[in-house]
């Protein structure tokens, strides 16, 4: 007996250890900078600036950054974001709009910061705070904004006409002396490229929505922070709070072992009434 | 013996076997251990949450009632081969403690997909197979109580018990079978699954490991062994009883 017993326990040893070892040997790289319940997409080439509740990364002359913030009002969590990423809060947004994506109501805002200094801001409520996704930029020469709009028409295939909506809203530039070029196919999408005199747009349909970059002055590389701000953007995701769900299915479990158990400790104890009642009825019979 | 003393005999309920003893606690602190495992050490999944660490129930609990529901086609087939009546009790004890751990797996399987597909049960294969399981295993319980002649009741229930395992069987495959299933595969190929390979990192493999060895031989040993001693007193009270209104 005391070998199956050790067995046993060699067994589960080895079971126990077994996991530890696969665990250990897992170099596997998650793609996400994971912060609490926020899971950011890692930005490759870009400098991994997180650290605690914040994904945070950044190029030379441009940041993006996603923290959830405490606060229920969208504006002032844009401020708060900027407040801490500045160290002053800005003025008025230069552009605030409401747009409906696939996971929630979302605010897109545009500030100007100072002169070379632009901040482009999604803001959506996630339970009782507001995740705030920020792209700063400050790229000598050149204003870059991010926004995105709803689309007029959801059956078009391209953003020009939010394009030329963003050109003649932000920047006060009729479209129509712009030039379409190639679609640029980007990791994170493609891309319709119009330009003209040191202005510069992109524009990408996804879903129900078009996703607008505009540049006005001289800047290199347009399309790679877009599509780095876009791929953080559509990549996040918070990890949903289902706990109470684990705690019913634990409960469940509890409830039905113990059923289990509880059954057969309850028919052993009739079977002693029982053979009570036969030792009573027996001494009665024999008297 | 005469009456009187075999009901003295029998109220000296006989303690445990040191082994059963010993394996009962040992499931006891498995049981914690695994769950330790599950809740604390093993990494949450990030797209699902906290509910996923029911997988670490849900899965080892459906091979735990897979080894239960084994022993009684055991059971079954050596009682059809004449063998001692102790392989009935452990047909009978199987099915006991199998049906209550399907019923763990199943009740997992609907608290988990309650947030992650957003209902708590859908006519898919492998709910509809598993819940069929249930209700044949459940109708072996009650069809037992409707025979009165030990020497049948043992032999149709032996071929009861043998059959019902094609539905444990069916269950088992069903995914790997027809591809109209929203029930993920974890392990090997499937229509699903066309490359194949075992798809639980090794971070689940730690929490897994445990849960499933623990699952498939120290819970239902034990539990099949305690409801095997069980019955057997429970046999020898009626044979008792039909003594005491034979006198």
């Amino acid at each position: 007996m005391p070998i199956r017993l050790a067995a046993l326990l060699a067994l589960l040893w080895l079971a126990l250890a077994g996991g530890l070892s696969l665990a250990q040997a897992d170099n596997v790289t998650v793609p996400y900078v994971q912060t609490g319940e926020l899971n950011v997409p890692r930005l490759l080439g870009w400098r991994d600036e997180s650290q605690g509740n914040i994904a945070q990364f950044s190029l030379e002359n441009a940041t993006i950054r996603t923290a959830l913030v405490a606060s229920d009002d969208p504006l002032a969590a844009a401020q708060m974001e900027l407040q801490a990423l500045r160290g002053r809060a800005a003025a008025a947004p230069l552009y605030s709009g409401r747009v409906n994506l696939a996971d929630g109501s979302w605010q897109s805002m545009i500030f100007d910061l100072d002169d070379r200094t632009t901040a482009s801001q999604m803001v959506r409520q996630v339970r009782e705070k507001m995740v705030v996704i920020s792209f700063i930029e400050s790229v000598p020469d050149a204003r870059i904004m991010l926004l995105t709009l709803p689309q007029a028409d959801d059956s078009r295939a391209d953003a020009q006409p939010e394009m030329a909506l963003a050109l003649e809203q932000l920047l006060g530039i009729a479209s129509a002396g712009l030039s379409a070029g190639a679609t640029l196919d980007l990791p994170g999408g493609e891309w319709l490229p119009i330009a003209g005199d040191g202005i510069q747009a992109l524009g990408m349909v996804f879903g129900n929505d078009s996703y607008i970059a505009l540049q006005q002055g001289a800047g290199d590389d347009l399309a790679g922070l877009v599509d780095a701000y876009n791929r953080t953007l559509l990549g996040f995701f918070i990890t949903p709070d289902h706990s109470l769900y684990l705690a019913l299915g634990l409960a469940a479990t509890f409830v039905i072992l113990c059923l289990l158990v509880f059954s057969l400790h309850w028919r052993r104890r009739e079977i002693r009434k029982d053979l009570a009642l036969l030792k009573q009825l027996q001494q009665e019979d024999e008297q | 013996m005469n009456i009187t003393a075999a009901i003295a005999d029998m109220q000296q309920e006989a303690a445990a076997p040191r082994l059963l003893r010993a394996l009962t606690a040992l499931a006891a602190l498995g049981f914690c251990a695994t769950l330790v495992l599950a809740l604390f050490v093993v990494g949450e999944d990030i797209q699902q949450g906290a509910v996923q660490r029911l997988f670490y129930i849900h899965m080892p609990s459906f091979f735990g009632a897979f080894v239960a529901f084994g022993a009684t086609v055991l059971g079954g087939i050596l009682v059809l081969a004449g063998r001692d009546a102790v392989w009935d009790r452990v047909a009978l004890a199987g099915v006991e403690v199998g049906l209550a751990f399907s019923l763990i797996n199943l009740v997992t399987g609907m608290v988990w997909a309650r947030p992650i597909w957003n209902t708590w049960w859908t006519w898919d294969p492998r709910l509809t197979s598993a819940a069929v399981m249930c209700l044949i295993y459940a109708a072996y319980l009650m069809l037992r109580t409707g025979i009165e002649d030990p020497e049948r009741k043992r032999r149709f229930m032996a071929v009861y018990g043998i059959f019902a395992f094609a539905s444990v069987l069916l269950t088992l495959f069903i995914i790997r079978i027809v591809p109209d299933t929203i029930h993920p595969v974890i392990v090997g190929a499937s229509p699903q699954n066309a490359q194949g390979g075992f798809e639980a990192t090794s971070g689940v493999v730690l929490g897994l490991l445990p849960a499933l060895l623990l699952w498939t031989t120290l819970m239902p040993i034990t539990a099949i062994w305690h409801r095997v001693r069980l019955e057997q007193r429970l046999e020898a009270l009626e044979s008792l009883k039909a003594r005491v209104i034979g006198d």
